[in-house]
């Protein structure tokens, strides 16, 4: 029961941490009960949240690593420490943007396969402008881009493809051509941070059209079917290729 | 002070939107991204569209401001509705506002010596 002596977590940010290690927080952000009310009657300022993030866990006085990777630590906004893993399965979790494929039409709900345990669900009237007379042109075989509206252990995820709103922004069927792919789920995350290097270089490159799920779907629409097959084939490779490597073979294609 | 439990990277990681168009191949796209973008560093200012009138608010005024006696006088009594139209009969005559000659319909009523 008794976990080993916890670690401060900030000591550990940038290590590889194990599950089971227990992470100590510093004490102001400890739940100790009589420590707040002693903090409030002295008059001190409350401090901000912090954000326990994916492969972390609230337990007692810390965070409980519950997958192995590196600690990661974002002091700004409300701070946050998460794990960040190498991962090729997506787990659906709620609010997340994905791409699914639909597989089946059941009356009024159809059936998205989006890489997890169970196939999605979602509802004809998830669509902006969806009425019970105006339904939505959805056939076995699209691709639906959407966000998670209930996604949990013990439920059939739930998604939709308007924001609470009501607005689509951008959410909906995926027009036609173009092509999917499967990457891992450590390069989605890569290429969707704020100041994505191989986003910037390749849209040097040719006008194109990019959707990124978080479950590790991409999907490419370019003018010809060539420029298409090499966008692809960049995505996949630079995540084992160094930036160096990349600038070259962009350099190649851009002299061709 | 209290901790959140926060199962998406999206949160942590500040990720950008996942759609994205490049060198114009899908305007409206690109349109999007300017707009979801500037929410996420601007923490949700939100863009107030105001629709293109038509009409102008000024001409609504005025037309509404002539609506309002044109529509009234419909629903008159007959009685009253001569009356207003003899007090506009003085003249010789008729103008309507715009100016333009008004022909009558029916000659004014006088009295007819009968004729043996």
């Amino acid at each position: 029961m008794a976990a080993g002596l916890g670690r401060a977590a900030e000591a550990c940010v940038g290590q590889v941490v194990l599950p089971g290690d227990l992470l100590l927080l510093p004490a102001h952000y400890d739940e100790d009960g009589e420590g707040e009310r002693l903090r409030l009657s002295a008059g001190a300022a409350p401090v901000g949240r912090l954000l326990c993030g994916p492969g972390l866990r609230r337990s007692g006085a810390g965070l409980l690593v519950t997958k192995c990777g590196l600690l990661r630590h974002r002091p700004a906004g409300p701070g946050a420490y998460w794990v960040d893993s190498q991962q090729k399965r997506y787990v659906p979790v709620k609010g997340d943007h994905v791409i699914g494929i639909v597989t089946a039409k059941a009356g009024d709900v159809f059936k998205l396969d989006v890489g997890g345990s169970e196939p999605a669900s979602l509802s004809y009237l998830a669509f902006e402008g969806a009425t019970k007379r105006n339904r939505p042109n959805v056939q076995v075989g699209d691709l639906i881009y959407g966000q998670f509206l209930v996604a949990n252990k013990d439920m059939e995820p739930e998604m939709v493809c308007i924001d609470s709103s009501g607005k689509s922004s951008g959410m909906g069927i995926i027009g036609q051509d173009g092509f999917l792919f499967k990457v891992s789920l450590g390069l989605i995350r890569k290429l969707l941070a704020p100041k994505c290097e191989i986003i910037q270089e390749l849209s040097q490159l040719y006008p194109f059209e990019l959707v990124l799920g978080m479950n590790g779907r991409i999907w490419v629409k370019a003018k010809t079917v060539q420029q298409t097959l090499i966008i692809v084939n960049i995505l996949e490779a630079s995540e084992y290729m160094t930036a160096e490597q990349r600038r070259q073979a962009l350099a190649k294609l851009s002299g061709n | 002070s209290c901790i959140i439990e926060e199962r998406s990277f999206v949160r942590c990681e500040d990720l950008v939107y996942g759609r994205m168009s490049f060198k114009g191949f899908n305007p409206e796209i690109e349109k999007l991204m300017v707009q979801m973008n500037s929410k996420c560093k601007e923490e949700e200012i939100e863009v107030d569209d105001k629709m293109e009138a038509d009409v102008s608010d000024e001409e609504m005024a005025r037309r509404y401001e002539t609506l309002v006696g044109t529509i009234g006088k419909k629903f008159l009594r007959k009685r009253d509705q001569r009356v207003l139209k003899d007090d506009n009969e003085d003249d010789e005559v008729d103008e309507d506002r715009n100016s333009n000659i008004i022909p009558r319909k029916k000659a004014k009523k006088m009295f007819l010596k009968p004729q043996d």
